[in-house]
């Protein structure tokens, strides 16, 4: 897969860009708050219909302006395809060729794209809502069909919590209606977080080993929380027969607090360093480090899984990374061959991943030209 | 300045789901032009379908007498019972010609979120109906969707006491080669549902 044209207009402060992007290496380089992200977030956005940063569509369209639109020439399976999307009014629009594209899912059949910004780099020591999404993003990545599956246990949940608010009141026999309806939602949902915890936690430990500098082995993984049995053995039926007793168990105090307390929305990722956990013991840079090799692992099984690379999205990682770690990740960069845009203040820092071929941008208030800044920052 | 009596008809139209103010205007431009009786037939249509359409008494689809014609139709099979969410539904499942039962129509499904529950569907006058019947097997055809999973499950709970055959409509891919063209999470519910040849 490879992009190979990108047009945007009026999207967040960028009016009007269009670029003939790398098949290797596109690097926005440009002082604070001049439209960088805003570039990366187009792309990520066309290829997700998600925005990067959580908030309202809304928020994407230009200010005074009434629609924005990004679209992407791509050359999927050796087919050129336009595929596009257009925010107005608080919706979306997707287009595959000029036509209008049914559902998310017809237009999620070939773009992938992988995005790695400074948020990720403090999702070890942040807290389980960042690391499940985190996770989520990859599962989705990898497994398209979880988009819809995740929103069918979020409404099966929203539903059952609604029951839980309603209180004594509620016929037992319907309460467990809705318990046998999330139950089943949430085991496929396990299910695929824990096939690809399978292909991904031995990638990112052994990558995190290679990254260098400590020796204690990493470990990644999944155990959802207050679930008996053995979750890496059991089929799905087991898992949602699992989770069932988990509910009937804990239904006492989760109709006292309204909400339901056991699923896959209350899971957590699990990072250890030498068995210690890393949210409590790491330091910056090994938090760092467990993040790159985690992320470059899913590239790697990603390329695994669909025969391709997926399109990678660097926003002003280097900045934060120390410079052995940020060394190591631009060679990778490089020898990947993967087609990568990257953003930084600071052009020195990310030298190591441009070659012959590296198209430079500059950005500056909204207006993206190519080549280096004249005065670099 | 348009007359009072074209806005008030602009203004019910474009109350029409899917209607907007453009269309409402269209249509009512239309039903003054129309030639001969239109307007009158169209009128007494609506009136009529309003006084002389109900539900049926027995398994709530719509009838213009007493019980509709499934219900009084004596070729049709009493044995078995086909529960439906809506009336649209029903009818999709006439169009295949296939079913030779009856049914019952719920209106609707259970959804707490909609404030949907048991007692605002047809769910006691079907346990009622059951009481002195032929049926043998019950049907749950409700949509495969998280509201229609939970109300089958819930009508699962009722009736698996009374000791009827109770089936589920199995779900799956469109026919006619459409792999291509279903969505992910229906296909790969398809494939992990797979069975031996
Ligand atoms: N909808 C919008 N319309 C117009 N401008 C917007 C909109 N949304 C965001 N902006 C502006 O875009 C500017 C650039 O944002 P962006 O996050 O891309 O900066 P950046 O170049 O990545 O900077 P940094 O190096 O600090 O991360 C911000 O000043 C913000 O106010
Ligand atoms: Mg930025
Ligand atoms: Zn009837």
């Amino acid at each position: 897969m490879r992009l190979l044209g990108l047009q945007l207009q009026d999207f967040r402060n960028l009016s009007q860009v269009q670029l003939l992007p790398s098949p290797h290496a596109t690097i926005a380089v440009g002082q604070n708050g001049q439209g960088k992200t805003n570039l990366l977030e187009a792309l990520y956005f066309l290829a997700t219909l998600k925005p990067l940063r959580a908030g309202r569509l809304s928020e994407l369209v230009k200010w005074g302006a009434s629609n924005a639109r990004v679209t992407g020439r791509f050359l999927l399976k050796g087919a050129e395809r336009e595929i596009s999307v257009e925010v107005g009014g608080g919706t979306r629009q997707a287009f595959v060729d000029g036509k209008k594209a049914a559902s998310l899912e017809d237009y999620f059949g070939g773009v992938s794209v992988v995005a790695f910004t400074p948020d990720d780099l403090e999702v070890i020591k942040g807290g389980p809502d960042a690391r499940r999404s985190f996770l989520d993003r990859a599962v989705f990545n990898r497994f398209p069909a979880f988009l819809r599956e995740s929103r069918e246990y979020a409404r099966a949940l929203k539903n059952r919590n609604r029951l839980l608010r309603e209180g004594a009141a509620v016929e037992p026999a319907y309460l467990e209606a809705y318990d046998e309806t999330l139950a089943k939602a949430g085991a496929r949902l396990y299910a695929r977080r824990r096939a690809l915890m399978a292909e991904l936690a031995p990638r990112a430990q052994a990558t995190f080993a290679s990254i260098g500098r400590t020796v204690d082995p990493a470990v990644y993984g999944y155990h959802p929380a207050h679930l008996s049995g053995d979750f890496s053995q059991a089929d799905e039926a087991a898992l949602a027969g699992a989770l069932r007793e988990a509910l009937t168990a804990r239904l006492r105090r989760d109709l006292d607090r309204g909400f339901t307390s056991v699923g896959p929305h209350a899971d957590d990722v699990t990072v250890t360093l030498g068995g210690r956990s890393a949210r409590a013991y790491a330091s910056q840079g090994q938090q760092r480090a467990l993040v790159l090799g985690w992320k470059i692992a899913e590239i790697e099984n990603l390329e695994g899984a669909m025969g391709f690379l997926p399109l990678l999205l660097l926003d002003d990682v280097s900045s934060e990374l120390d410079p052995e770690r940020n060394a190591y990740l631009m060679n990778y960069l490089a020898k990947s061959g993967a087609q990568v845009f990257l953003t930084t203040t600071d052009a020195s820092l990310v030298h190591a991943a441009a070659a012959q071929d590296t198209l430079w941008l500059s950005v500056s208030t909204g207006q993206v030209r190519e080549g280096l800044p004249d005065v670099p920052a | 300045m348009t007359p009072d009596p074209l806005n008030r008809l602009v203004a019910q139209l474009a109350k029409l789901p899917g209607i907007g103010e453009k269309t409402a205007q269209r249509l009512a431009f239309h039903i003054l032009r129309a030639p001969g009786e239109f307007a009158v037939d169209l009128s007494q249509a609506i009136r009529e379908v309003k006084e002389k359409v109900h539900l049926c008494t027995r398994c709530f689809s719509l009838t213009d007498s007493e019980l509709c014609g499934f219900c009084r139709d004596s070729r049709r099979e009493e044995r078995a019972l086909c529960v439906v969410e809506t009336f649209a539904d029903l009818m999709a499942l006439e169009r295949t010609r296939e079913f030779k039962g009856r049914y019952h129509v719920l209106h609707g499904v259970l959804s707490p979120l909609e404030g949907v529950g048991p007692e605002q569907l047809r769910i006691k006058e079907l346990l009622e109906r059951l009481n002195d019947s032929r049926v043998e097997e019950i049907i749950l055809a409700t949509n495969p969707d998280v509201e229609g999973e939970a109300t089958a499950l819930y009508l699962t709970r009722l009736l698996k006491p009374m000791g009827l055959r109770l089936t589920r409509i199995a779900q799956g891919l469109p026919m006619g080669g459409d792999l291509e063209f279903a969505d992910q999470a229906t296909l790969a519910k398809a494939l992990s549902a797979r069975r031996d040849l």
